[in-house]
């Protein structure tokens, strides 16, 4: 792991702070939006040719943890492109959505942000993301998980091209997962 | 929690058949949440019936395991060196620890993790450690196998039941529930998709299971779906062309039916054409089935485009592209297994649209199911409630408006009308009898038979 000598700032480590900065805000940005249920202005973070994805995880024994999520291809939680994921804010929209009506409260965490690689205008992010719901009620759901974004630079700012989610539930202990993640 | 007198009473006979009146379709709501109720329907129809085990599919080499419930009953279901398939109960009969942790895999042997106690792939006990040095050679082995259940198998559907008595798989899926499955294979082989969908949603899960019946909540409960543009509810609802079909042991199907002079056009279609026609109507993601389905489905069978249930918890559906089991989890919560299935051997531009296409429309984040959930929540809830548990259910809709006519190949019975009850009053009249029955003997002498004349 690089250190900073702060006797002699480095070119190279201010970027890749700056980046970090970056890369958090953006992050942080987009959470609050999910919270604010401002489904619109998330859309608009989301690249054209997004992929959504979240495979089903198993419980496995050690020797066969190379089966422990779904393969691209295979059944998942979500599998969605843009017109999908558009598709889920018109049905939060559409006034009739029961699931999300009385909205839920939710609040996105991300944390242990990792930039994994940078290449070209995009930039491979992991995170660690826990996503509290509270729901009518008494209904509290928790979902906790590792994440794989890949950002990519725009005239316009960063744009989310692909989100990759691995729970660590296998069993999903909720209703529905009728929230964006 | 409830009350004690709620939890100790035992039911009787009289009082289980009086929790549901198929004369008025009201339903007693202790049927959704009573404790004792929950742990009879355990040993009377968990324990007793046919259970769906997996796909032959998802355990095709030696040794592959997957593991699932009968019930409460978590069980083994693993294929041995020979190819023979075991459902086996998944718990040591030294001190009762579970063998398989994991929820599939692939193993040599069962061996247990708390004394070491090893059983092959068919249950036989064949290794415990001390057999000589601690037990001195005065342990009988040969009785103390896992305790195994009865394995069959439809078209390479496998289930397994817990009573000896229980009459074959075929028939006790008579016509109804081989339509079912034949559903599933109608345009070929099928193999299930990797990845099974699993969540809990805090519900009873004959809930979930009469909601299956239920085409009056489409255009409200999934309303939501309609307006952002995922689905097309007047395209699917056919709310005039409904076809229920009522089979022995509390079998069904309801949903759209093709009507007979449709259906009278299509018989008078080669494959090819059939084919054409399909690709030409792609949008409604429903294929017109082949000739060869009227052997797998039955000639009123091969009209239905509605939701098979395979009593008591196995659904089919989306014209046989998914399955879900309903498992109990205690009378207040249902765990939701979805499978997804493909032709064997389809390209993968195709596997892949319907792949994404079931995961859209079911499961937890399903554009479809989300709604569900809350309802049958709410629906459950509201049964613990002193003076709401005492409102009955009303599931009266189409009761004496229509005529059951006999299926033509065999017990099944068919209605066809506009959208109505009837596929639920048969459920939980079934329920009721199987429930009210002691064992097998008393259930086939009390079963009712599929209705003909008014219902």
């Amino acid at each position: 792991m690089a250190t900073l000598d702060r006797s002699r700032p480095d070119a190279a480590a201010l970027d890749r702070m700056l980046l970090q900065h970056e890369v958090e805000q953006f992050l942080y940005a987009e959470a609050a939006l999910l919270d604010a249920r401002r489904y619109r202005d998330w859309l608009a973070l989301l690249a054209d040719d997004v992929h959504y994805w979240m495979p089903i995880r198993r419980t496995m024994t050690s020797a066969e943890l190379d089966r422990e999520f779904t393969r691209l291809g295979d059944m998942a939680y979500f599998d969605d492109d843009r017109e999908m994921l558009e598709m889920r804010v018109r049905k939060l929209e559409a006034g009739s959505a029961w699931s999300e009506d009385p909205p839920s409260r939710s609040r996105h965490f991300v944390s242990n942000v990792r930039i994994l690689e940078t290449a070209g205008d995009e930039v491979t992010v992991e995170a660690c993301f826990h996503l509290y719901r509270s729901r009518l009620e008494r209904d509290i759901d928790n979902w906790v998980g590792r994440r794989v974004d890949v950002l990519r630079r725009t005239p316009d700012g960063l744009r989310i091209a692909s989100r990759h989610l691995f729970l660590d539930q296998t069993i999903i202990l909720a209703t529905n997962m009728s929230t964006i993640f | 929690m409830a009350d004690g007198a709620q939890t100790q009473q035992a039911w009787d006979r009289a009082g289980i058949l009086s929790l549901f009146d198929p004369s008025t379709g009201t339903l007693d709501r202790r049927v959704l949440a009573d404790e004792a109720l929950y742990r009879l329907e355990m040993e009377r129809i968990f324990a007793r019936g046919w259970n769906f085990i997996c796909h032959d599919s998802q355990i095709p080499e030696p040794g592959d395991y997957v593991v699932n419930y009968i019930g409460e009953d978590q069980v083994i279901c693993a294929r041995d060196e020979e190819g023979q398939v075991h459902v086996l109960l998944n718990t040591c009969r030294h001190r009762g620890n579970a063998l398989c942790r994991a929820e599939q895999g692939r193993a040599k042997s069962f061996v247990c993790s708390y004394h070491g106690w090893n059983y092959a792939l068919d249950g036989k006990l064949i290794g415990v450690p001390g057999q000589k040095a601690y037990y001195r050679d005065d342990l009988d082995r040969t009785r103390l196998g896992l305790h195994k259940a009865r394995a069959e198998n439809y078209l390479g559907f496998w289930f397994a039941t817990l009573d000896p008595e229980a009459p074959r798989l075929r028939d006790y899926l008579g016509d109804v529930g081989r339509t079912g499955l034949g559903m599933i294979c109608a345009h070929g082989e099928v193999e299930v998709v990797d990845g099974i969908q699993k969540n809990v949603i805090a519900c009873n899960w004959k809930i979930a299971v009469d909601n299956l019946f239920d085409w009056y909540h489409v255009p409200y409960s999934h309303g939501s779906a309609n307006t952002a543009g995922f689905l097309d509810i007047a395209r699917i609802l056919h709310p005039k062309n409904q076809m229920v079909m009522l089979g022995e042991y509390g079998h069904a199907i309801g949903g759209p039916g093709i009507p007979k002079e449709l259906q009278a056009q299509i018989d008078g279609m080669s494959d090819a054409e059939r084919e054409a026609a399909s690709r030409a109507q792609a949008d409604t993601g429903l294929r017109i089935r082949p000739r060869a389905a009227v052997e797998l489905m039955g000639p009123t069978g091969v009209r239905s485009m509605g939701h098979p249930n395979i009593f008591p918890n196995l659904w089919i559906t989306l014209g046989g592209l998914q399955m879900c089991l309903r498992l109990p989890r205690g009378p207040n919560h249902t765990e939701l297994w979805w499978y997804t299935f493909v032709p064997k051997g389809a390209p993968a531009e195709f596997r892949r649209r319907v792949v994404r296409q079931a995961a859209h429309v079911f499961g937890p984040a399903g554009l479809l199911e989300q709604d569900d959930g809350e309802n049958w929540s709410q629906s459950t809830r509201a049964s613990h409630g002193a003076v709401s548990r005492r409102l009955g259910h009303h599931i009266s809709m189409g009761l004496g408006h229509d005529e059951a006519r006999p299926a033509g190949d065999g017990s099944g019975a068919y209605v066809e009308s506009v959208i109505g009850e009837h596929g639920q009053r048969w459920l939980y009249r079934a329920w009721t009898e199987w429930m009210a029955a002691a064992d097998w003997a008393e259930l086939e002498a009390n079963h009712s038979r599929p209705p003909l004349g008014t219902v």
